[in-house]
């Protein structure tokens, strides 16, 4: 190959080749975030050694939402059924985020052992509900899943 | 009708899979009357999965919750439109939805392919229908659109609020157009390299095609980015999603082949590269339905959840094997004619456009797959955030907007370097007008003043472009400028019809440039009569609003907006309670200008005290990203019209085939 294409063309895709090297392991040195449970974040042996900036998925507790008063935002507790995590969120919460909704949070662990998140993400309850209104006439489904399609929710509030 | 359904789409799987044999063996035993009963299976699919979507259709408008499909994505105060789009709100609906897609788009190739391409056409059925096959089993046995529920329930639980948007209603069948348009080049490859015969037919059948694809991609892709920016009400258009970007991938892949089918039509060269191009386009289109469809990526530990995944991951084998293995067993046959002899070259700068491509799709795909590699390698989840996305592309696009502006000035083999500096002196003086018109004006952004700087040399040489042509079309005609131009243009339609793509490439770039790196933003929590500002607007909170409607009940601030002392109207940003279900959903409100977008959120109101929490956004430039997408669409279509040339070139072939035939 190297006798049908010129020296020049080779060595600049040499250089293209390094540069996306370069461009590759700079861009991902910053950007890395582990995305962890509820429990495996109030686990301290398996966080500390992971830095201190998480993603952490769970749902809203029922009941706990407290919006802030004439600001954005709002204080609510992410459970996965075993562990609570009390967060915080400072900006405007999206429409997907009510009661229950599945939640992930961005941010790190503030010093009073609140979840400072910066970003937010919620995806709305929908299936559950209709899960649950269909139930609530105590004859199940015949096979309802949860949805796991992002097209119905998993939207980002930045 | 459930039951009719059921049933039409069982029968879809039997005839889309004899489809897939009757070609196979039709082509190897050369039984033309088997080929032939194939292809009738494709149509008779089409006619089924047609017959199924309707009757899915059918049980939607007639409000039938007993199906579980429409009991979750529909209810009976929603609007028609959006019944009708219900149609792809859920799992097993869009699966169905894309397979009409593609049994269409293989009746259409069948249907103009019944008297040319005769040689390649058995195996070309043979992929298209084991990929529609691939998409019937899933519908018939893992995402079924017909399951009934124990009882029927009073009224569904509605379509996603979010996706009762007009958008919605055009951006995923655009997507999906694109999605699966790409498998027809892809079944034209594989044809092409099972059979042996690898000269050019298969990208000349394909190109309209392709490029179609590529358009079909390209117009989903901004359509999701609009309807993200008015709809999901965080002033922005991109977050460098794994839906996002899982459709950008496949995407880049399919411009890079299209910018390289040119240099093989030219000089036959990189038919390997080109024929990887267009199986990885395929692939990563299946990957990309794959993550839009099962969220593995979205959710923590998910990847034994999803059912469809491991099957989708076994088909993304299958077809990987039997594509490379084709390649690598015609390897030997796909030496190119032509060396790559020079540096300063047209050629050259193609292929390092190839190289740019694909590896911002790598970027992007690595990006994307991170957390699931690490999941499996480490156990851990570890997520990369739009950091490494905008650190990767940035300097990509600036590479590649500048080979934009360099490519046309550039002449085909070797060109005189002494020539390209002659002809890039005015561009390269725009570059640095503009660039210090910017300083003046107090620009300080390195990044926006590289992007604009090089902006401005590509509208430059690709402009001079045009009027160069038609000046030199002046001498030898005669005509007057317009003429010329409009003649010279309409003789080369791909031609120009590429530079205009171009040109609305970068207007799309101006408007990312603009509106990330001077986005300006504010909140207030305001009693009525109260005010504030973002830039130069100032927005005073009159009062507050609402409408009912059969759907949804509305409730809005109503502000007055100033520009300066200047009233420029109100906007009325508010939220909508959907009856059907409880979230409510944000309605931003946007004065749009060419300059920017004056973008306002109600995110709260406190009935006691009077006060609504509002949020405005000042989002300079941001139209042109739109309005790029126009002329981008614009170029696409041009460049898809026929020109003299293929007529020329169609006839041509028709004729060689007819002499052949009776020869």
């Amino acid at each position: 190959m190297a006798q049908r294409i010129s020296r020049k063309i080779v060595i600049t895709i040499i250089l293209l080749v390094a540069g996306f090297a370069i461009l590759f392991s700079v861009g991902l040195k910053g950007s890395l975030v582990y995305y962890l449970t509820v429990s495996e974040f109030m686990d301290p042996g398996r966080r500390t050694d992971l830095g201190d900036h998480f993603r952490v998925n769970g749902n809203v507790l029922s009941g706990s939402i407290k919006k802030h008063e004439g600001a954005p935002g709002a204080r609510f507790i992410l459970t996965d059924g075993r562990s609570q995590l009390p967060v915080v969120y400072n900006r405007e919460v999206p429409d997907t985020f009510v009661d229950g909704s599945e939640a992930v949070v961005e941010g790190s662990l503030g010093a009073d052992g609140t979840f400072v998140a910066v970003t937010l993400l919620a995806k709305c309850p929908s299936k559950y509900e209709a899960q649950n209104r269909l139930t609530n006439n105590d004859r199940r489904p015949a096979r309802a899943t949860p949805s796991s399609d992002p097209e119905e929710g998993g939207v980002p509030s930045r | 009708m459930a039951d009719f359904g059921t049933l039409c789409l069982f029968l879809a799987l039997a005839a889309s899979g004899w489809a897939v044999i009757a070609s196979l063996n039709g082509w190897r035993a050369r039984l033309g009357e088997l080929v032939l009963s194939a292809e009738r299976a494709v149509y008779a699919t089409w006619a089924l999965v047609l017959l199924s979507v309707l009757s899915l259709e059918y049980c939607i408008f007639t409000d039938q919750f007993g199906l579980e499909y429409v009991a979750s994505y529909s209810n009976r105060a929603l609007p028609k439109i959006y019944k009708f789009t219900a149609l792809w709100g859920g799992q097993a609906g869009s699966l169905l939805f894309w397979e009409l897609i593609l049994i269409s788009y293989a009746s259409l190739i069948v249907l103009t392919n019944r008297r040319r391409n005769r040689s390649l056409l058995p195996l070309v059925v043979t992929t298209l229908a084991f990929v529609s096959t691939f998409f019937l089993g899933l519908v018939n046995f893992m995402a079924r659109p017909f399951v009934r529920l124990a009882f029927s329930p009073e009224d569904g639980s509605g379509l996603n609020p979010q996706l009762q948007n007009p958008f919605m209603a055009i951006h995923p069948p655009c997507l999906y157009l694109g999605y699966v348009g790409l498998t027809l080049p892809f079944a034209f490859a594989i044809a092409a390299l099972a059979t042996g015969r690898l000269d050019d037919t298969w990208f000349r059948t394909t190109r309209r095609w392709t490029i179609l694809s590529w358009f079909f991609l390209g117009t989903g892709i901004l359509l999701g980015g609009w309807w993200a920016y008015v709809e999901l009400g965080w002033g922005g258009y991109w977050a460098w999603d794994p839906v996002e970007n899982a459709s950008l991938i496949p995407w880049l892949t399919c411009t890079a082949f299209l910018h390289s089918v040119m240099i093989e039509e030219r000089k036959k060269m990189l038919r390997v590269w080109n024929l990887a191009l267009v199986i990885m386009s395929f692939l990563l289109a299946i990957l990309g339905t794959f993550i839009t469809r099962s969220g593995v990526i979205s959710s923590v530990h998910s990847f034994t959840k999803s059912d469809i995944g491991p099957v989708f991951a076994g088909f993304l084998g299958l077809s990987t094997l039997v594509s490379v293995g084709l390649l690598l067993y015609r390897l030997p046959d796909l030496k190119g004619e032509h060396r790559l002899d020079s540096f300063v070259s047209r050629e050259s700068t193609f292929l390092f456009n190839n190289l740019l491509l694909v590896g911002a799709a790598f970027a992007v795909l690595w990006g994307t797959l991170f957390p699931i590699l690490s999941e499996a390698v480490r156990g851990v989840k570890i997520t990369v955030g739009p950091p490494f996305f905008n650190e990767v592309m940035v300097p990509i696009a600036f590479a590649l907007v500048t080979l934009a502006g360099i490519c046309p000035v550039i002449a085909w083999r070797r060109a005189s370097p002494r020539k390209l500096v002659e002809k890039i002196q005015i561009p390269f003086w725009a570059l640095l007008g503009g660039v210090v018109a910017l300083l003046l004006r107090g620009v300080r952004d390195v990044y926006a003043l590289v992007s604009f700087g090089l902006a401005v040399f590509v509208i430059a040489t690709t402009v001079m472009e045009f009027v160069w042509g038609a000046r030199s079309r002046q001498k030898v005609t005669g005509q007057r400028f317009g003429g010329a131009l409009l003649s010279l243009v309409d003789r080369n339609k791909r031609r120009y019809g590429g530079f205009t793509v171009h040109l609305g490439f970068i207007l799309i770039i101006i408007g990312v440039t603009g509106s990330s790196a001077f986005r300006q933003e504010a909140t207030a929590s305001l009693k009525r009569g109260e005010s504030f500002s973002v830039g130069r607007y100032r927005m005073l909170f009159e009062d507050m609003v609402s409408r009912d409607s059969p759907n949804a009940e509305f409730m809005g601030a109503r502000l007055s907006i100033f520009d300066g002392e200047r009233g420029v109207g109100t906007l009325v940003p508010g939220q909508n309670f959907y009856k059907a279900g409880q979230n409510p959903s944000t309605e931003v409100a946007i004065h749009y200008t060419l300059r920017e977008d004056l973008y306002t959120i109600l995110t709260g109101f406190d009935p006691h005290e009077g006060r609504a929490t509002l949020k405005a956004y000042l989002n300079p430039l941001i139209n042109w990203i739109w309005i790029g997408g126009g002329v981008l669409i614009l170029g696409a279509w041009f460049a898809m019209l026929p020109d003299l040339r293929d007529r020329r070139r169609d006839a041509e072939a028709r004729l060689l085939e007819v002499e052949s035939r009776a020869a």
